[in-house]
Order: structure tokens, then C-alpha cells, then sequence
């Protein structure tokens, strides 16, 4: 555990507060001296509280005191030399779950006074979690955190701002209508009389600016600032609220280039000035151009931590993504007949800078798995909305089939032979207040089959949906229940179903497995890889390289809306699709090494 | 099923919270609250002129909260239905006196055709600027509704004018059949419940009725699925605007056989109130506006066989909608079931999120 068990200034501890009486006060009253002790002692005294009673003598001995209490005197005196670690932050073996899905499996996270600690990995792996976490913006499942050697167990984002923990979220926390100045000071406005002392908080601000050369004009409304402004403003807010430990989430995401030189500038002036700064991102040159220490967290789970000296963005992605085992599917990629999908030179306009398409090119053909890798939000989305007919393309042109369906309507497109997974089950893919069988019909409800003379067909419908059930093992196998009541996998099995049922020329799924549990993964992939040999061209989308890899045929790397990369699955490994997805110049072997 | 259930539960624990209230309210007035309510129920239903007039109201409030609840499945909040049925009316009224050149059975058809047409034409006004240019239906139907009104208001002073002291169009030439006489109950009812019928079977078992369901639920899934998600929106509004204009040709044909100014004043805004109440649950709204009937037209029959004034039927719906909205209240219910089994369950040792 080393340095975790450092002492704090022991509160007044009483019963009332705990919420415990009697035997149990006094066991409660031991127990809340737990957070000063180390986590072997802890354990101990859990036993004890769990048997009803409670006894000092598993205490270290200097803390034993008479009567069987504990010495506050000694666990004091123990403070000074404790408190001499150097870390600001640490975290210890992190857990967190949402629902089912566990976020942070064991988190190690450690943050040095006057440091830029950077923290990366894929999407999904937690590192915005971990932060999160320390932010007290959700409660900690089990772990430990400890900020300036105070172990505090119940986080809220108030107690870490109280601790000097700041954070700049990737959603900008600001009012458009209220200037920088009123956003800055929003919420502690220096008052004079009734009024805000808006000549004193200037002063104040003005000194933030000067000190890091942040430029905002503070009486712009927000919302006609730049990006990179107001990021700088929400640096000033947490500046002005006391926080000397940073954390900046994505920081470079929204930002150009040019913008995130500007944020390295400033971010360099924190630290010089003492500030301990956290830098989340998954942009590996931006990590090794500002970086002290990184952390890599991969599926939840602590990767290590490295000083940067002794890396290279190589040996980063490796921890990032690398794994040891794959699935070995059979290729027999000289099958690959026609094209099925044509899509030439298209432009696509998308509301973030990162994920507009900028003339992508390239075709799926009969009987192949063509997967496209990236990190989320480099326009995988938008190309699969304009595919399948529910975004518009500005230049270019789509094909599917031989049939040009650029800019056409869903429907029109699925008579080309085009079916669709959409990444999002529960706001494209399904109506969820709707049941299973009304689900499973959705795309083809005007088929002769489920409608006659505008009448639906309950019988047929029924007899469908359970012909999918079974084939896919859907559960709860009631085709009448609501698709509310269905579990993540099984919800996307439906999905999944209505697709592959259609038995189309062309199948694009997007991000086919996110969110679902093991079973469906497999089941998803087995019929994906069914589909191809049954001669369907499949566009697969998704976030996890391991799948692209498992699954595909070609691998097509996007970043910010272009094609960086192109391959046979044969001739890709990890690092070098890896390299690609970060925006790397080619899959030479070299790397992006400076 | 259960959903069903509870939610009719739901309506009469309500409505008993309710009697209980405004027993209290009767009991301070000083009357017997026994008596005040008794009175009120004979006023509603017993004799042919009461059940007839409970009849009569019920027959436009029907239709108005059905027309409410069919734009509602698709997401439409529409406030028009009022000035559909003012239209209907006025439409209805207009051919019934003026195209008497065509045999009676034609031309009751063509007063509802007409009636149909017309408010269906004015509901899609506002459908078309809402799904192709984002203007919010509810402004755009309130306003409507006044226009409406003001159109046909000008119509019966002027163009339309029977020449008498009200403002009010000439005698039409073919009546709706009256029963219970000598209420103005006519068969007119007997069409709105059918109409009803058709449409919640429209809704469960038709084609069109899913497309609006899944619109209604999750627009995205229905463009997505390849259902033009505007069309339907369009489609569901025109569908309630006819059944509003059958409602005002009904009560021009039925009712009083001309057209009379103001005459639907409330009928829209009442309809999507019992609407409103069960939350456009096109099952439950006929038994709400139903509801709303029985106590409109009993309060007169209170008011006369007690010192009770009409006005506190009103501060009763009054009371009854508050609590009806008030969703949590009755789910004490609910909660008393479901923490049951939940107590001997052990207490989770950390490693549980929430």
C-alpha cells in the first residue's frame, strides 16, 4: 500500500454523527479513525466491528492506549512522518461499476506536486472515470483516495473543491448570456452592499491573466468566444476557486492546433507556478509533448505508469491496446466478389470540427468484412449517417449495389439492399416503448406480409418475432413485452435480428457490440461472420480494435474525417493501426518517435 | 394489461379523494353532502331529459379529447381542436342550408364531408410549419383557435346571417335524428362512439396506427426504420382535426340545426382535458370525458335540489384535475408492495453502486 495510510487531523468523533448508539457508537467512534490507519489494520478492524465489538490490541503498539482506546496523541505524532509523501493525489485500487458495466476495474492513479501527469487510453477505458471519481462527481464502489495526505472517503464535488481540486470538463460548464467576467465570478461574487463589486473581481481576474498569459476579453458575452477561450475562462474559474491541482478532461479535443499550443503554453505556466495538473487524453504526441508521467489505463484497469523520458509513443499504444490473444476467424478474403458499397470522394458536414468528413473514399464488395477503426468521434458516425440515408452529404457520392443512393431516404436506400445496426439501440435502433415483435417488424412493416389492406398481422408478426427469438436467443422470450424490459445484449440482438433477417446485399454495423455482455458479443460476431459467407458486403464500425481485427478482412483507419490508413487484416497489427487511429503518417514501424 | 389496470385504479381512487374534498366544501356551506351528491347523480341520469343533456355533452367532448389523443400519440400537443370544430360547423351549417338542390341522405353526407375537409385543411396548417419548419404546434393552434373563432364569428353577423337578433346562420336543411326528446341528445352519439372505436382500433391494429405509435415513442427509430416521420406527424394532425369537425357538424346538425355563434366555446379545451387527465390513454379518455359529462350536467340538477350553486362542480373538476396530476400521490401503493420482499434482504457489502 505503500504511502496510502497517511494521517490526518483526527475530527471530533461522535456517536450522534456516526449515527450509531451504544456498543456500536464506540465501535463506530474506533472505526472512523480507520481512514488514518494502514489498510491491514482496516481489515482487522472491519472483523471486529462485524463481531459487535472492538479492541486495540492489533493496533501498532505505540497506539495503544489504556482501556483498550486507541492513543489520538500517538496517531498525531505519527502525522509528521507520514504526511512526508510527495504526492498530492493518490488513488488505490479504484472500483467502479455503472449498472453492470465496470467502468474502473482497479484504478492506481498517483499525482506529484508541480507535475503534468497525463492519463491515457482507448475510449472506455476510464480514464475520464478515474477523474470523475476524484472529483466527487460519482461515489467511489471501494478504493481509497488521499489528497494532501487526507484521506477522505465520501468525495462530492464540493469536498475536492475544498481540497483544491479543480476540473475542466469536455463539456464547457458556462452561460452564454452572462460576459467572462459574470461567468468567472459566478456563484462567490465579491459583494458590495447589495451590489457585485464587479471593479474588485476584475482586479482579481486580471491577475490570473497576467500571471499565465491566458488571453480572454472579459466582457465578451460566452457564447461569442472561441472554443479556446472559453476553456481558458473555465481554467480561470477553477484558478479562482482556490483549486492548485488541475484536471483537464480532453483538454485538446475541441481545440486546433494551434489553440492547443496556445493551452500547452498555459498549462506549462501552472506547473511552473506550482500547480499539479492532470491531462486526459488519448492524442499520444500531445502526451509526449507535455507530460512529466503518464498513466495508461486500458478496459478499466491500471496499465502502469511511466515517466515520459523513459517511453516512446511506440511502447504507449502497446499498453494502450495491446493484447495477447485474438480470435482467429478463417479468411477467405479471395472470395470478395462485387461491389456492394461504393462511396466516392464524400464530404460530410458534422457539428464538431474533429468529425467532419473531408473526402473519404473507398468500396465494400461481396463477401468481405471491411472494418473501420478510429476513436470515437473522428467521423465514423457521420459516414455511416450518410450511408444509410439519416445525415446529408454535402460532395460525392454514394453507391450501394450499382444504385446511386446519395442523399436518399432510408427507405429508398434499404430497397437498394442496404440493411443498418445503428451505434445507438435505444435512439435509432429501437423504439423502446414498443414490444419485441412490433420491433422486430419495424423496417419491414409495409411488407405484404405483416400489412394487408393497411391492416396489420398480428399472426405473422408473432410468428416472426419468435422464429428471431429462438434463432438468436432472445430473452425474455416473450415477443409481447416491451423492448424497455430487455437487457443491453439482448436489446441489440433484436436489432441484430431485423438486420441479418433481411438477408441484404450490403449490411453496415455500427459498433455492433458496445455495451453488451459476453454472450451477445459472440452470438453478434458469429452472425456478422455468417452474413459474409452467406455473400453480404459488411461495413463493420466500431471502437474496439480487437473486434476490427477479430472480424475484418480490410481495416480502413479514419482520424478527424480522413482515411489514415488502409490493409489487409493479415498485415496489421495493433501498433500499427494504433499509430494510424492517433493520426500517425503511416503504419511504418517507426512510429510518430520526435 | 396491469398498466391498464392500475391506471384505472389510479382514476377512482382519485375521483373518490375528490367527493371526499368537496364533501367538506359542502359540509362548510352548510348542506348535506349526501344529499348534494345524490342530487347531483339524479340530475345526471335519472329522467329522460337529464340522462339525455348528460348524452349531449358527452357526444362533443368524445370526439374532441379522441382528436386530442390522436395527435398526442404521435407527439403533437394540439390546442386547435376548438377551432376544427368551429369550422366544421360553420362548413357544416353553410352547405346544410345552402346546397338543398341535393336529396337529403347526399347532402347530410356533404355537410360531414365538408366539415371534415375543412377542419382537416386547418390542422394541417400548423402540422406542415411544425415538421418542415420547427414552429411549435401549441403556439401556432392557440392562435389558430382565435382566428377561427373570429372567422366564424364575422361569417353568421355578415355573409352567413340568418337576419335574426343572435348571430346565428339560416336553418340547415337536414337535421340528425334526435332520440330521448326532449333533450338534444341525437344519433349523432352513436357516430362518435363508432368514430371512437375505429380510431383505438387504428391505432392497435393498423398499419398506419403503429407508424404513429413508433413516431409518437421514438421518431428516430421511425426514420430510421425508413418511416417518413413528418408524413405520419402530418397525418395524425388532419385525423385530429376531422374527427374535430365532425364533432362541430354534429352539434350544428344534431344539436341546434343552425349555427350558432360561439357555440363550441370550451368543447376543445374540454376534451383535452379529459385528455390531459389520463394522460392520452385513448382507452381511458372516453370514460373521462364521460365523467366530465355526468358532472357538467349534473350540477344543475343540484343546484336545483339544494342551496348548493353550480359553481362547486367547477372547483370539484377543479380539485379532481389537480390530484389527477399530481403523479407520486398514489404511489405509496406502489412502493409499500415493492419493499416488501426488499427488507430481509442482506445488506450489500459495498462493491453495489447506488
Amino acid at each position: 500500500m505503500g504511502g496510502a495510510h497517511v494521517p490526518v487531523k483526527p475530527k471530533k468523533l461522535s456517536g450522534r454523527r456516526t449515527g450509531y448508539k451504544g456498543k456500536n457508537r464506540f465501535a463506530a467512534e474506533q472505526l472512523s479513525l480507520l481512514s488514518y490507519l494502514p489498510e491491514r489494520e482496516i481489515c482487522k478492524f472491519r472483523v471486529f466491528q462485524k463481531e459487535g465489538f472492538c479492541k486495540n490490541t492489533d493496533l501498532p503498539e505505540e497506539m495503544r492506549g489504556e482501556r483498550g482506546l486507541v492513543r489520538f496523541d500517538k496517531i498525531n505524532s505519527d502525522k509528521e512522518v507520514r504526511s512526508m509523501s510527495d504526492y498530492v493525489v493518490e488513488m488505490h485500487d479504484i472500483v467502479k461499476t455503472f449498472g453492470t458495466v465496470q467502468a474502473v476495474k482497479n484504478g492506481e492513479f498517483t499525482l506529484k506536486k508541480g507535475e503534468i501527469h497525463s492519463l491515457i487510453g482507448e475510449n472506455g477505458a476510464g480514464k475520464s472515470t478515474m477523474m470523475k471519481l476524484l472529483y466527487g462527481m460519482y461515489p467511489i464502489n471501494s478504493g481509497s483516495v488521499t489528497i494532501k495526505g487526507e484521506t477522505v472517503s465520501a468525495l462530492t464535488p464540493k469536498i475536492a473543491i475544498e481540497h483544491g481540486i479543480g476540473m475542466v470538463h469536455q463539456e464547457f460548464m458556462l452561460v452564454g448570456g452572462l460576459s467572462v467576467l459574470e461567468n468567472i465570478i459566478l456563484g462567490f461574487e465579491p459583494k458590495k452592499g447589495l451590489r457585485i463589486d464587479f471593479d474588485k473581481a476584475r482586479k482579481e481576474v486580471q491577475k490570473y491573466i497576467d500571471e499565465y498569459q491566458m488571453e480572454v476579453s472579459l466582457d465578451r458575452k460566452v457564447n461569442q468566444i472561441s472554443v479556446g477561450e472559453a476553456q481558458r475562462v473555465e481554467i480561470i474559474k477553477i484558478l479562482m476557486r482556490g483549486a492548485d491541482t488541475i484536471i483537464l478532461d480532453e483538454p485538446t479535443a475541441v481545440l486546433t492546433p494551434q489553440e492547443a499550443q496556445n493551452l500547452f503554453i498555459i498549462l506549462n505556466n501552472l506547473k511552473n507556478s506550482g500547480k499539479s495538473i492532470v491531462f486526459i487524453s488519448h492524442k499520444l504526441d500531445e502526451v509526449m509533448e507535455i507530460s512529466d508521467r503518464i498513466t495508461v489505463m486500458r478496459q478499466g484497469k491500471y496499465m502502469g505508469t511511466v515517466d515520459k523520458k523513459d517511453t516512446s509513443p511506440k511502447d504507449l499504444t502497446k499498453r494502450m491496446i495491446g493484447r495477447e490473444v485474438f480470435l482467429n476467424i478463417e479468411k477467405n478474403y479471395d472470395r470478395a466478389g462485387e461491389v456492394i458499397l461504393d462511396v466516392q470522394d464524400v464530404w460530410i458536414p458534422s457539428q464538431k470540427e474533429t468529425s467532419k468528413i473531408r473526402g473519404i473514399s473507398f468500396q465494400v464488395r461481396e463477401g468481405e468484412i471491411v472494418g473501420i477503426a478510429g476513436i470515437d468521434g473522428n467521423g465514423q458516425s457521420e459516414l455511416v449517417e450518410a450511408i444509410t440515408g439519416l445525415r446529408k452529404v454535402e460532395q460525392g457520392k454514394v453507391f450501394v449495389c450499382g444504385q446511386e443512393v446519395t442523399n436518399k431516404k432510408p427507405k429508398g436506400i434499404r430497397k437498394a439492399g442496404l440493411a443498418h445496426i445503428p451505434e445507438d439501440r435505444n435512439k435509432t435502433g429501437l423504439d423502446r416503448a414498443m414490444t419485441i415483435q412490433e420491433n422486430l417488424v419495424s423496417v419491414t412493416i409495409d411488407d405484404p406480409k405483416y400489412t394487408r389492406h393497411g391492416l396489420l398481422n398480428g399472426k405473422a408478426q408473432e410468428q416472426f418475432a419468435n422464429e428471431m427469438i429462438q434463432a438468436f436467443d432472445i430473452r425474455p422470450t416473450d415477443p409481447k413485452l416491451p423492448t424497455s424490459a430487455l437487457s443491453g445484449g439482448n436489446a441489440q440482438k433484436v436489432v441484430v435480428a431485423r438486420e441479418v433477417s433481411q438477408h441484404t446485399k450490403l449490411l453496415v454495423a455500427s459498433q455492433p457490440t458496445r455495451g453488451v455482455d459476453i454472450g451477445a458479443i459472440e452470438i453478434i460476431r458469429n452472425t456478422l461472420e455468417k452474413a459474409k459467407h452467406e455473400g453480404c458486403g459488411v461495413l463493420l464500425v466500431s471502437a474496439e480494435l480487437e473486434e476490427i481485427m477479430a472480424l475484418s478482412d480490410r481495416i480502413i483507419v479514419m482520424c478527424e474525417g480522413r482515411i489514415t490508413g488502409e490493409m489487409m487484416a493479415s498485415e496489421a497489427n495493433e501498433s500499427s493501426l494504433g499509430l494510424l487511429m492517433m493520426g500517425g503518417k503511416s503504419a511504418g514501424k517507426e512510429g510518430v518517435d520526435k | 394489461m396491469s398498466k391498464f389496470k392500475d391506471g384505472f385504479i389510479r382514476i377512482l381512487l382519485t375521483m373518490l379523494l375528490t367527493f371526499l374534498i368537496g364533501a367538506v366544501l359542502i359540509v362548510a356551506i352548510g348542506e348535506s353532502p349526501i344529499t348534494a351528491y345524490t342530487a347531483l347523480l339524479k340530475g345526471a341520469f335519472v329522467g329522460k331529459l337529464n340522462l339525455g343533456t348528460t348524452l349531449a355533452s358527452f357526444t362533443p367532448l368524445l370526439l374532441t379529447s379522441c382528436a386530442f389523443v390522436v395527435a398526442a400519440q404521435v407527439g403533437a400537443f394540439n390546442v386547435g381542436v376548438e377551432g376544427e370544430v368551429f369550422l366544421g360547423g360553420i362548413t357544416a351549417a353553410y352547405i346544410g342550408y345552402k346546397w338543398t338542390f341535393l336529396p337529403k341522405p347526399l347532402l347530410l353526407l356533404a355537410c360531414f364531408a365538408g366539415a371534415m375537409v375543412v377542419a382537416g385543411l386547418w390542422a394541417m396548417i400548423p402540422a406542415i410549419l411544425r415538421a418542415y419548419y420547427n414552429v411549435n404546434e401549441v403556439c401556432t393552434t392557440i392562435l389558430m383557435n382565435s382566428v377561427a373563432l373570429y372567422i366564424t364569428s364575422y361569417l353568421v353577423s355578415g355573409p352567413m346571417s340568418a337576419g335574426s337578433a343572435n348571430p346565428q346562420s339560416p336553418d340547415v336543411a337536414v337535421r340528425l335524428p334526435q332520440i330521448l326528446k326532449p333533450s338534444s341528445v341525437n344519433v349523432g352519439i352513436f357516430i362518435a362512439i363508432a368514430l371512437v372505436i375505429a380510431v383505438i382500433f387504428m391505432l392497435y391494429r393498423t398499419n398506419m396506427g403503429y407508424k404513429f405509435r413508433m413516431v409518437g415513442t421514438n421518431p428516430n427509430t421511425a426514420d430510421y426504420a425508413g418511416i417518413n416521420s413528418k408524413g405520419i406527424f402530418i397525418k395524425a394532425m388532419v385525423i385530429s382535426g376531422v374527427l374535430g369537425g365532425i364533432a362541430g357538424a354534429i352539434e350544428v346538425l344534431g344539436v341546434y340545426g343552425y349555427f350558432l355563434n360561439n357555440f363550441a366555446m370550451n368543447l376543445g379545451s374540454n376534451g383535452m382535458l379529459a385528455a390531459l387527465i389520463v394522460k392520452s390513454n385513448v382507452v381511458a379518455t372516453p370514460f373521462m370525458a364521460f365523467f366530465l359529462a355526468v358532472l357538467k350536467s349534473g350540477a344543475m340538477g343540484m343546484q336545483q335540489a339544494t342551496g348548493i350553486p353550480k359553481g362547486l362542480v367547477d372547483t370539484i373538476t377543479a380539485i379532481f384535475i389537480i390530484i389527477a396530476t399530481m403523479e407520486t400521490l398514489f404511489d405509496f401503493l406502489k412502493k409499500r408492495k415493492k419493499e416488501k420482499p426488499a427488507v430481509p434482504a442482506p445488506k450489500a457489502e459495498g462493491g453495489n453502486g447506488r
